[in-house]
Formats: C-alpha cells, structure tokens, sequence
C-alpha cells in the first residue's frame, strides 16, 4: 500500500519540486536543461500512472483514496482518491505534457524558466482536479489550471496571443461564475460537496432533480464546464486561444487541457447525478450540436492550427455524446476516446510546429506539395487524419466504434447512425487540409523547405507508432476490459 | 519407397487434394520454363499423366466424402468422390493427357505459350475441383474460378479485340449468375448445401426456379442456346488450341456432368411433366438451329463451333427425356462427342497451322499431302454423320430411342440435325481432302501434321472405333454403374426400323449433297441451295446479321440501361459536387459570422446557451 500511495503522491509532489528546482538554480543554468527537467516530470508521471495501473490491478483495487500530509487532517475522510478513469486521464497528462516539452525544445526562443513554472502549476492543477474526492476542491484546481493557461497562452506578448487570451479570460471568468455559483447552490440544497455525501444522498435515486434549487445548480455548472469543454455555442473562445498560442501550449490546451477542465468535470457530475436524464438529454443533444457545427466551421478554415482547434470542438462531441449514454460502456468509450484524441490532436499540433519551423507559414492556402519535402510530418499527419476520421485499425477507430456501440446499446440508435454520418465531415476536412498542404505542386517560396529535425521530428515518429500499434492491439485492451468485467 | 508411394496413393483425400492444387504449380513450372519447348512437352505429359493415375486411382476407390476441416460460418468445405464423379475426373484427364500434348505442341513458336498454359493447367484444376465439389457453393467457386481462365485464354490471341472474350464473359457470367441463385435457391429451401445430403427434391414451388437456374446454368457452360453466341465468336478469334480444349470438350463434360446430377439425383425428375418436355424443346431446338447455321459456314472452325452446340442438342434431348435409356444415350453422346469434336478441332487446328487459314474457300484437295490428317476426319465425320458401327451412330441410336418414346416431333427434329449434320460434313469433307489440290498462295509446300499433334488426333480416332463396335465397354462397363442404371443398351441397336431410318436420312443426305454440287457447280456450295431456299433465305439474312442472336438483344438492352444509368449518374454527381458541398460551404460560413471575433457575441452566445440548457431542464 505504502509503494502505491508514494507513487500517487508523486503526482503532486515532482512538478512541485520542479518549480523550486527551476528557481533555486541560475536562470542561465535552467535555460538550458529546462526541457531536460519538464521531460522527466512528464516522464515521472506517465511511468507513474503505469505503475499505479499495474499494481491496483494486481491487488484488485476499483479505487484508491489517499491523504496526503496526513496531519492536515481532522476527520477521517481521504482528501485524494485514483480510480482507472482518473489513471487514464492522469496517463494523457503525462503523454501531452512530453510532447509539449519535446516541441518547446524546438519553438520557445525566450522565457523558458517561466514556461517551466507555468507549465508545472499547470500540472499540478490538472492533476489535482482529477484526484480530488470534492467538488470544491475540484473548482480550485480548475481555477489553477485556468489562470496558468491564461498566462502560458500570454506569455509572449504579441498582440494576437494578448487578445486570444483576454478572450479566455472573459469567456473563462463567466464559466467559474456558473460554477462557483452552482456550487453553491448545490451546497445549499446538501449541505456537503463531497462526492460521497452527494452520492449517498438521495438526490442521485429520483429521475428529476426535486428543487427549482437543484436544477438551478445542474443548470450552471452543467454550463460552466461546457464552456470549459468548448462545446458548441460555448466554444467561441477556444479557436482564438488556441491558434494565437505558441504550438506547444497549443498542444497543451487543445491536447488535454480543455478535456480535465471540462470533460473530466461534466463526467463528474454524470457520475453523480447518473439518474437525472435532462443532463443526459443536454449532453446529447450539445454533443451533436458541438459535432456537426465544429466540422463544419473546420471545413472553412485557412488557418492549420485553427481548423485543427475547431477539430478538437468536434472531437469534444463525441466524447460529450458518449457520457449522455450513463452506461459503463460510455465512459469507456468517452476515455477511450480522450485517449485517442490526445495522441492525434498532439500529432496534429506537432505537425503544425513542423511546418510552422520549416515553412514559417501556417496558412493553408500559401502551402503545397510539402508530401516530398517533409515526408515523416506527412505521414505522420495521415495517420493522425485517418485515426481521426475512425479508419481501422488506428486507435481513433476502436474508441470511435465504442462509442457508437455505446450509443446503440443505450437504445440511441439514431445518434449513433448520426455520430457515424459525421465521421464524414471530419474525413472531408482532413482531406481538404492534406490536399492543401502536402499534395498538390510546391509554390516557389517553399522550394527550399525540407524535412524538420530534432525532437519534433523524433515525437512525430513516436505519436505515429503508438497511435498505429494501440490500435493494432486494442482487442487486447477489449479482452482485458472484459477479464474485468467491465466491459 | 514403393511402400510409401502406394500408401500414400491409396489416401483419397491426398489424391483429391492434389488434384486441385498440383495443376496451378505444374502450370506456374509450364509458365517459367517457356523458353524450352522440349521440357515443356516432357513436363506436359508427365503431369497429365501423373493427373490421370490420380484419377484412376480414384476411381477405383470407394465413395467417400471429405470435409477440409475450416468453417465459416456454418460453410462446410466438402469434397466427395462417388462412381460418377470419379468417371468423369478420370474421363477429363485422359481427354486432358490428349488436349495438352496437342496444345503444347501446336502452340510451339507463339510468344503466349507459357501463360496460355498456365491457364490451362490452373483451368483443369478448377474442373478437378468442381467435378468433386460436394458443396454446392464450392462447385460454384470452382465454376466461377474457370470463368476467369476462360476470359484469360480468349483474350491471349487478340488483346486489341477482345470482342469474343466479352461476348463469352457477358453471356457465361449471366448463365453463372442463374446458377448463382439457383444454387442460393436450392441451398436455402434444401436446407443444406452438400450434394450428397439433397435427395429428390421435389419439383414443386421453389424448387422449380432453383432447378430451372441451376439446370440453364449448366447447360450454358456447354454452349446450349440460347448462350451459345460466344462459341462462333471465338472460333474467329481464339487460338485453335482454346476450341479443342474447351468448347470441344472440357465445357460439354462440365455441363452435362452438372445437368445430369441435378436431372438424376438432387431433383425428383420424370419422363413427360412439363420440366422434361421444356429440356428436351430446348434440346431439339439446339439441335436444329445450330445446325442449320453450321450448314452454311464456308470456314472450317466456325463450322465445327456451330456442331459443337448442336451435337449438345442431342445431349440435351436424350437426358431431357428423363427415361435411362435417353440418360444413358446422352451421357454416351457426350462422351463420343468430346472425342470426335475435339479431334475435329485438332484437324482444323493442324490444317491451319500448315496452311495458315481454315477458309473452306482457299483450301482443297489436301487429302494426298496429308493422308493421316484426312484418314482421321474420315472417321471423326462418320462417327459424327452417325454411321453405322462408329461411335456417333450407337449414342445417337440411344437418343433418337428416348426421343421417339417421348413424341415423335421430337424425332423428327433429331434426324433433321442427323440430315443437316451429314450435309454438311459432306460438303466440307469433300472439298477440304478431295478434288484438285489448291492451297493460298504463298505457302510452304504442304506436309503432313507434326508426330506431336497426329498422335493425340489418331488415339482420338482409334477410340471413335473402339467405342463404337466395342461399345460394351463404354456402356456397360463405365456407365452402367456410374449412373446405378440396370439396363443394359449395349450392341447393336434393338429397334431395326430406327437404324433403317436413320441409314435413310443418310442416303438422303448423300443425295442431296449430289444434287447441290451438281447445281452450284462445286461441292462446297453444295449447301447453298438450302441457303437460298425461298423462306429458309430470309431466317438466314436475320441471323447472319445478328438479329435472332440473344447477346445482341442483350446488348441492345444494356444500352438503354446504361442511357437511364448515365442521367442518374448526373443527378448524383451533382448532388456530390455542386449541392452537397455548396450547402456545407454555407453552412460553415454561417456559422463563422457567429464567431466573428467580437467579445461582447462570444458572451451572448455562451449565456444564451445557458439558457438552452435552462430550457430544456425545464422540458423536461
């Protein structure tokens, strides 16, 4: 017990000494190793969750709760708990993290020990929200996680990441509104935040929240974490932030950031509230809308980073769509999914700082024929394109089939037949972006442009084996799932 | 060793096997050794061989059913060896010891030898397989898988034209197609796919239209009308090789072999119901149109094509009749037909690699320079003509029996075709080998055919004799328990007015044919007095120009079809490229105005979504 509740202290623990080594240290110093010490945290936390996989499934664990500085303590209530849904969130983390990291090296010229702290805290703030055992505790961390995102997306002071992140600000602001005051409707109705008190009250066995109270408070938070998740018509916010970052925050904010502030939240609170069917209605019915609109706005970008940002809105349908279901086979598709979709949308983002290093352009109507000259980002970024649109036997295909599965099963099978029909459009926008940049003839002004080097090219290879051979072995994780039953 | 050997061969299931598989190696070997005609002869004769004591072997065993242990979803693999197939396996490969011999050597100097071979080897182990498919679907891969060798072989001469390779593809894959669905048929109200578990279906309801499909389909392979157009067709333009190997025998032994499985044992079928009479009017049908076509040819392979639908006829007619002794008469006739058709073909194909054409015009007189050649075709045209003592007069005797038995119409439409076929052998006989001597200009001075193409043709001829005086042995020894039939037919025919009229009708021919030559001046218009016959003229202009041929029709249909295609084709490519994109197009930039970069709107939207939530909360 004790080895496991070490490796979950780590969690918290290694990206918080790596904000003091970042400062202790001569800002020179850490300069130039700051990527050497970002990567270990990343590495730290994915090697982290893998042991915490293996070892609560060795002991047969479903959930572990832990304290953490015991003596802070009066009642006997554990403050932190793992379950597998939290692990595999806690693992993208990690994954997105590295390949932020492995992409920084690359693009980030100036402030690099801000980054790190940054990026630290930012750390500490997703981890913490999926750890926590509270919904109080969760709404703090989601305050950490937002104000570090503001300032990582800032950092650089040009006018468009200024704007950009002013509008997170905003918008942002309006959703810890709805929730803080959610919450505290929510406080009022029970008296405690806690999710277990919320379980073992009765408001989970009724069908309809009983209060105008309870309601209210759904009603809100419900939004607030929409707004979050970038969810259609919340989401108008997410392309500006997301394409006036740096590429490696980008990844960062597109890759797993909107996804523990805003899915992990909603996820929460279907768990919860598991008998309410108007939040399954509204996550359905935000789902489709979210899937549809985001691929069609996505078909009329120019811009890489920005159609691959209302890509991500599309994706955060899916998942949405999944957790409406209420069943086990939802979340299991809804995480399934949020796996798949952090290794392609990082693949995606990494062929952006590919191609933004080597042409220094990311519109797509200036690019063309880039297939010769970058063939590994090519590649990389149809195998990406292909996981996305659901092609067998990427990764993007299982959790997609999951989904649809999950759909059908739960007696939806008109949603199902439409999240199947809009693989299309995101097929259609993919295609447009490849033949856009890497087919076609090469315009003059790229004639020179060749093949990224480096860490950008090495994390390109590594997200395209793991995307290619988690999918070639996903029966495996299916047959494991079911040795569980939980499948 | 020869302990092994004799262990391993005495295992059906190796045997059988092999027999699938060995031929596409040995054809691939064929393929790569292309340069040396001398291993290619030697390894020819050594696999057909080795192909023929497989088949012997077999046959000499007892009937077992063998099921590859594989199963797809309720698909059983099986294979079955029983009397009647195993005769057949080893009927096919002793034709095939023959047909290879005279390919390999008449292909000798062609630059498509080797992969002409290649699908001839894989060809006969797709008639292996389907002779000893006991699942019906497994005979329906076999079947389709000769399709495809088929279209290989006939376009291989001429690629630039291929007309007859789609003429055959057309018209075979719309006979496979019935046979598709017959067997779908029969296998879903059987319940079961295996040969060997259908018994007697009766034929009533659904059965019909699986019998009726499976039967068209089998006879289609033969080149029963009305698929038969392809066969002319390919007489213009396939290698000579092609017609002594497929219309001349593989297809008729296919055919007939399906036909009577499903005629004798999977289908309860009777002498007199309307099924019968139905096949034995197609039967008669083919007999006599396709003669009457082959009458007037004035080129030898075309005219041997037309016999080779019409001698089909008769198979037809005799199994159409459902009685034994028609059964009997027409499994024989295949087998007699199989022999003297195909060795017409090697004569032709012999004459026109000397002479470099097959035009009955240009030819004349070759019977001196090729004394063998000509001595052959003696024997294939009485054996065909059906003169008594060759092997053509016994089987037909059986057929013209069942005919009569059935309806006299019937036999009389036979002996027309006797008359005709007569006629018109006589016309070609006599002014191919007899006469003055005239060849094209500028040929070699003529010799007799090569040793390698003159063996196959003469053991052909020997065993037109032997089946026809010795026709115990055919009869009584293979057919007889082949086919579980008592009676014995063997010997001379037992109706003595039959053989009168038919001896009759050939006299008649022989008139006739004097008559004609006498009136146009030569005997190769000697059938042109038939051809301008007052009424017969017209039916004749018709056809040749293509109006009574069904592939036209076909085609004439397809036309219109793909008109209507081409107009629904644009409605949906429209829809595709201008509709559909143009909507998605607007309704991106619709929704782009909504984000239009202005702070005070992304708030509007984000609480007016709130407030959508609000609503439907309150819905429900």
């Amino acid at each position: 017990m004790n080895v496991l509740k070490y490796a979950a202290e780590t969690f918290l623990f290694v990206p918080f000494a790596a904000i003091v080594i970042n400062n202790v240290f001569s800002k020179k110093m850490m300069e130039k190793c700051f990527h050497l010490l970002t990567g270990a945290v990343a590495l730290s936390q994915i090697f982290a969750t893998l042991f915490c996989i293996y070892s609560m499934d060795a002991r047969g664990m479903s959930r572990f709760e832990f304290f953490m500085l015991e003596e802070l303590y009066e009642n006997d209530r554990e403050f932190f708990c793992l379950t597998p849904v939290t692990l595999i969130f806690l693992l993208c983390i990690g994954i997105v993290a590295f390949v932020s990291v492995m992409v920084a090296k690359k693009t980030i010229d100036a402030k690099k020990t801000s980054y790190v702290n940054l990026l630290m805290t930012l750390i500490i703030g997703m981890n913490g929200m999926v750890m926590v055992n509270d919904f109080f505790s969760l709404y703090v961390f989601l305050d950490v996680v937002g104000l570090s995102s503001f300032v990582l997306i800032a950092m650089f002071r040009s006018r468009k990441s200024l704007e950009g992140s002013i509008k997170y600000i905003i918008i942002s602001e309006l959703a810890t509104i709805f929730i803080l005051t959610g919450l505290a409707f929510l406080f009022m109705q029970t008296g405690s935040l806690d999710y277990m008190d919320l379980n073992s009250s009765l408001l989970q066995n009724s069908s309809e929240p009983q209060t105008m109270l309870l309601s209210l408070s759904l009603i809100l938070i419900l939004s607030g974490f929409f707004v979050k998740a970038g969810a259609v018509p919340f989401h108008s916010w997410l392309p500006d932030a997301h394409q006036s970052a740096d590429t490696s925050i980008s990844i960062l904010l597109s890759g797993i950031v909107i996804k523990i502030a805003g899915i992990y939240g909603i996820y929460v609170l279907t768990d919860l509230f598991s008998g309410v069917k108007a939040i399954q209605t509204a996550l359905a019915a935000i789902g489709i809308l979210s899937i549809v609109a985001g691929a069609l706005l996505a078909l009329c970008q120019s811009h890489f980073k920005r159609m691959i940002a209302y890509s991500s809105v599309s994706q955060m349908g899916y998942i949405l769509l999944a957790l409406s279901t209420g069943t086990t086979l939802g979340v299991v598709a809804a995480v399934a999914h949020v796996f798949s979709h952090a290794l392609f949308k990082s693949t995606l983002f990494v062929n952006a700082a590919a191609i933004h290093e080597q042409a220094g352009t990311l519109e797509m109507d200036e690019m063309g024929g880039l297939e010769h000259r970058m063939p590994v980002t090519s590649f990389s970024s149809v195998i990406a394109f292909l996981s996305t649109a659901g092609i067998p036997p990427l990764t993007g295909f299982w959790s997609k089939l999951l989904i649809i599965l999950a759909l059908w099963t739960a007696g939806n099978p008109v949603l199902a037949g439409v999240a199947l029909c809009a693989s299309i459009f995101t097929s259609a926008y993919f295609l447009r972006m490849q033949k856009k940049v890497f087919f076609g003839k090469t315009p003059e002004h790229l004639a020179s442009v060749r093949e990224v080097s480096g860490s950008i090219k090495i994390i390109e290879i590594i997200l395209t084996a793991i995307t290619t051979l988690i999918g070639i072995l996903f029966p495996l994780v299916l047959i494991f799932l079911q040795s569980r039953g939980i499948l | 060793m020869f302990h092994a050997v004799s262990e391993w061969l005495s295992g059906g299931v190796n045997l059988l096997l092999c027999m699938v598989v060995l031929p596409a190696l040995f054809g691939v070997v064929l393929w790569m050794c292309k340069k040396s005609h001398f291993l290619q002869t030697l390894l020819v004769l050594l696999s057909s061989l080795l192909n023929t004591l497989f088949a012997f072997v077999l046959y000499g065993m007892d009937d077992f059913v063998f099921n590859i242990p594989l199963t797809t979803f309720g698909f059983a693999y099986s294979f079955r060896i029983d009397a009647f197939a195993s005769l057949f396996l080893a009927f096919t490969a002793g034709m095939f010891v023959l047909i290879s011999l005279y390919t390999v050597v008449n292909l000798k100097k062609q630059s498509y030898n080797g992969l002409y071979l290649l699908y001839l080897y894989i060809s006969l182990g797709m008639i292996n397989g389907a002779l000893m498919a006991d699942h019906l679907g497994i005979l329906l891969f076999f079947w389709e898988g000769l399709l495809c060798t088929l279209f290989g072989m006939l376009l291989i001469g001429n690629r630039d034209h291929p007309k007859a390779a789609m003429k055959a593809l057309t018209i075979s894959g719309l006979a496979d197609l019935l046979l598709m669905l017959g067997i779908l048929l029969t296998v879903l109200s059987a319940g079961t796919g295996n040969m060997s578990e259908i018994h007697a279906l009766s034929l009533s309801g659904n059965h019909i239209v699986g019998f009726v499909c499976i039967l068209l389909g089998a006879l289609a392979k033969g080149g029963c009308m009305p698929f038969h157009s392809w066969i002319p067709q390919a007489a213009e333009d396939a290698p000579t090789a092609f017609l002594v190997g497929f219309p001349g025998a593989m297809e008729k032994i296919l055919g007939i072999y399906l036909a009577t499985r499903i005629v004798t044992e999977l289908f309860v079928f009777e002498h007199g119901t309307a099924m019968s009479i139905a096949m034995m009017i197609l039967g008669t049908l083919t007999i006599v149109l396709a003669v009457a076509m082959a009458l007037i040819q004035k080129d030898m392979k075309k005219l041997l094509a037309y016999h080779a639908i019409s001698q089909l006829g008769y198979m037809v007619l005799g199994i159409g009749t459902g009685l034994p002794v028609g059964i009997m008469g027409g499994l024989f006739h295949m087998m007699n037909n199989v022999i003297y058709k195909s060795g017409l073909f090697m004569i032709a194909g012999s004459i026109e690699k000397q002479t470099g054409t097959t035009d009955l015009k240009q030819l004349k007189g070759l019977g001196k320079k090729m004394p063998v050649t000509a001595a052959c075709f003696l024997v294939f045209t009485f054996s065909i003509a059906g003169f008594p003592g060759f092997n053509g007069f016994f089987s037909k005797e059986l057929v013209f029996d069942a005919a009569l038995e059935s309806h006299v119409i019937f036999y009389i439409g036979a002996l027309l075709g006797a008359f005709m076929t007569a006629l018109s052998f006589l016309k070609m006989g006599r002014s191919l080998f007899f006469g003055a001597y005239q060849v094209p200009e500028g040929t070699p001075p003529l010799r007799e055919t090569k040793a390698g193409m003159l063996i196959p043709m003469s053991i052909l001829a020997v065993f037109c004799m032997i089946f026809g005086l010795g026709n115990t042995l055919p009869l009584d020894t293979l057919l007889a328990p082949a086919t579980g039939i008592q009676a014995s037919f063997s010997g001379w025919p037992h109706s003595v007015l039959l053989v009168v009229i038919s001896l009759f009708v050939l006299l008649l021919a022989l008139l006739d044919h004097l008559y004609g030559s006498k009136k146009d001046g030569s005997p190769l218009h000697a059938a042109d007095h038939i051809r301008h016959a007052p009424v017969l003229k017209h039916i004749y202009d018709a056809v040749e120009k293509g109006w009574l041929d069904p592939y036209h029709w076909l085609m004439a249909a397809m036309g219109g079809f793909s008109d209507v295609c081409v107009q629904v084709e644009k409605g949906i490519g429209f829809v595709y490229d201008k509709a559909v994109p143009r909507t998605v197009k607007r309704a991106g930039l619709a929704l782009q105005r909504l984000s239009d970069g202005r702070l005070s709107h992304y708030l509007y939207l984000a609480v007016g979504g709130m407030l959508c939530i609000a609503l439907l909360f309150w819905l429900l």
